[in-house]
């Protein structure tokens, strides 16, 4: 029985960025969601659109001063050295005119994919805008102002307690935000897979970061090599991810779907292609029906080839939750419309071609040190995880 | 900041030359320890580890362990030649001791009392702050040229991105790859996760940017 998926989104959401040059650009979100909709994806579907949350629903994971230094950012105010001390302000989180209201508006799309999926009013949900894992108790991090995981997350538990939400994070790198924020609680399960740490921002995400006092196990961290590729990727995701969360025996799978470890990306040095975005969201799909009655939400997250990789990526997220099979090609449409504007050449397939990416030179030793990783990930845990 | 009192443990369990092994082995274990100080009269006369008074018994499980780490005292098996540092000398200064020595641990003594005691762990945990590990940031190794200002030209790069340094450490002389300039290799941890632009700047700059590799 499959039953109905929802996408929260509005125009809106789009708001959250922070300008042409950025990286963090809503571009991505508007050629993805252009690219569903000229592939047939959306039919059927109508957004649904989220309402901010309030500022006490933010407070659920940051702090009260942390979101009036926010506000005062948001509409141009504040010292701009004492904002600096927030993260607001840098190169990598520049202030922008109602950034407060944008980022309030991205969580409350997270906030609304989990009640409805909560609620059994959908199956499962997408919110594309989400997954800011990196937003701090007290502190902008990453191109991440609110956390809308953690505060999703955190009022589930409110409304609904007892709720057991496993989060699962494959963005390129560590969901050190959403981890740290759950780091003590045996009640939510955070699962990343992400670049090593040991030159990539943010630095964390390695194994021993397991969680502490009562929530010691329930912290997973999957630290793969740089230049790892599908075939190493993947081996470790179902070496680590069923197991884990079978042992834990989540209501509910939160996942953050950045797509920021394909070949092409700029700002990391994983190998990743199409095949690894197909896979995981056929596998979390899987797993949600397995474990929780198919209570998924799946959310957005990094990714920074805008043309060539992020909306082929979060398209076939969008068609893994939408039970739909994923297109061969991309709409002549899509192409014509964006090729005259896109930097680079766009791909034609929305899959792409092995041959496009041939092996990495030392590839054995990176597949070697991802085993002995994720065998040392489970090792660290599974024995201290409780349904 | 970087001298052994800030690094080192003040509260030293201690024992006395008379205590029991048994009971000294006890202490190691509660603490979660190694390393005991031996004070006699409140003066350092000894170390003794746990590994001292386990290999001077017979081995686990020998009947007769149990009544040979009752007899034994400390004072049999401490080392009395004692290496030990000042709690105002440089933290880097501890560490070269205990890598020459091969040892895993000093007592901090000052005026020839009992200070503190410094080991292997803590210099690990100093290390982590050093270098910024604790703080989320990128982290970029630059090969630059081994001639004053070299540091200052890069510092001065991230510096007008608005990207702000974490940690930096600079390492050993090394050739650049001409095989003729003598260069210096500096680890920076910058507190960004888009180092790519700054990276861009500092090859155009001629510095040489071993991490990332150039094209991923």
């Amino acid at each position: 029985m499959s039953g109905r998926a929802a996408i929260v989104h509005d125009r809106s959401l789009e708001e959250y960025g922070f300008g042409e040059d950025h990286p963090f650009n809503p571009l991505r979100i508007r050629l993805t969601l252009e690219l569903c909709d000229a592939l047939g994806l959306l039919d059927g579907y109508d957004f649904l659109a989220p309402e901010p949350v309030s500022e006490e629903e933010l407070t659920s994971v940051h702090t009260l001063t942390y979101v009036r230094m926010v506000q005062q950012a948001s509409r141009g105010a504040g010292d701009p050295e004492r904002l600096l001390d927030y993260g607001l302000g840098t190169p990598d989180n520049p202030l922008f005119a109602g950034m407060h209201e944008a980022c309030s508006r991205v969580v409350g799309g997270t906030v609304l994919a989990c009640r409805l999926v909560a609620a059994g009013e959908a199956e499962h949900a997408m919110c594309i805008s989400g997954g800011l894992h990196h937003a701090l108790r007290s502190k902008a991090s990453g191109f991440c102002v609110y956390n809308d995981a953690a505060v999703a997350i955190a009022l589930l538990k409110r409304e609904r307690p007892g709720i057991r939400v496993a989060y699962v994070d494959t963005d390129a790198h560590h969901g050190d935000g959403v981890q740290w924020m759950f780091y003590e609680d045996p009640e939510v399960l955070t699962v990343s897979m992400h670049e090593s740490g040991r030159y990539l921002f943010p630095g964390t995400g390695g194994v021993d970061e397991k969680g502490r006092g009562a929530g010691a196990g329930y912290s997973v961290n999957v630290p793969l090599e740089p230049f790892t590729g599908d075939d190493s990727w993947i081996e470790c995701f179902e070496a680590v991810v069923p197991e884990v969360l079978r042992a834990f025996g989540p209501d509910l799978i939160v996942s953050q779907n950045g797509c920021d470890g394909h070949a092409l990306d700029p700002l990391t040095h994983l190998c990743a292609t199409t095949r690894l975005y197909e896979h995981i969201p056929r596998r979390m799909h899987e797993l949600a029906h397995e474990l929780c009655g198919g209570r998924w939400v799946a959310l957005g997250g990094g990714g920074y080839d805008h043309w060539r990789v992020v909306p082929r990526a979060w398209s076939a997220l969008w068609a893994a939750v939408s039970h739909r099979p994923l297109p061969e090609r991309l709409p002549e449409g899509w192409l014509l419309e964006h090729a005259q504007h896109s930097p680079v050449e766009l791909p034609r397939l929305m899959r792409d071609d092995p041959a496009d990416y041939p092996p990495v030179p030392r590839i054995k030793e990176i597949e070697a040190a991802n085993r002995r990783a994720a065998e040392a990930a489970l090792k660290t845990v599974l024995h201290l995880i409780r349904r | 900041m970087l001298l052994v009192e800030d690094s080192m443990t003040r509260e030293v369990v201690t024992v006395s030359p008379e205590t029991r092994a048994d009971e000294a082995l006890a202490l190691c274990r509660e603490r979660r320890i190694r390393h005991l100080p031996v004070l006699e009269d409140g003066r350092l006369v000894g170390v003794v580890s746990d590994r001292d008074l386990r290999s001077a018994t017979p081995a686990l499980g020998d009947p007769a362990r149990a009544a040979a780490l009752r007899r034994l005292r400390v004072g049999e098996v401490m080392s009395r030649e004692v290496v030990t540092v000042r709690p105002d000398e440089p933290i880097e200064v501890a560490a070269n001791r205990m890598r020459e020595k091969g040892i895993g641990c000093l007592p901090v003594v000052e005026d020839g009392r009992l200070a503190g005691i410094i080991t292997t762990s803590d210099v690990m945990e100093t290390l982590v702050f050093l270098v910024g590990a604790n703080e989320p940031g990128s982290r970029l190794e630059v090969l630059m040229p081994d001639r004053p200002g070299s540091l200052a030209g890069v510092a001065g790069i991230f510096g007008e991105l608005g990207i702000n340094i974490v940690s930096v450490a600079t390492g050993p002389r090394q050739k650049f790859p001409d095989g003729d300039t003598p260069g210096r290799v500096a680890v920076f941890r910058v507190d960004t996760i888009n180092p790519s632009r700054a990276i861009e700047v500092l090859r155009r700059a001629g510095y040489v940017v071993l991490w990332p590799p150039q094209g991923s």
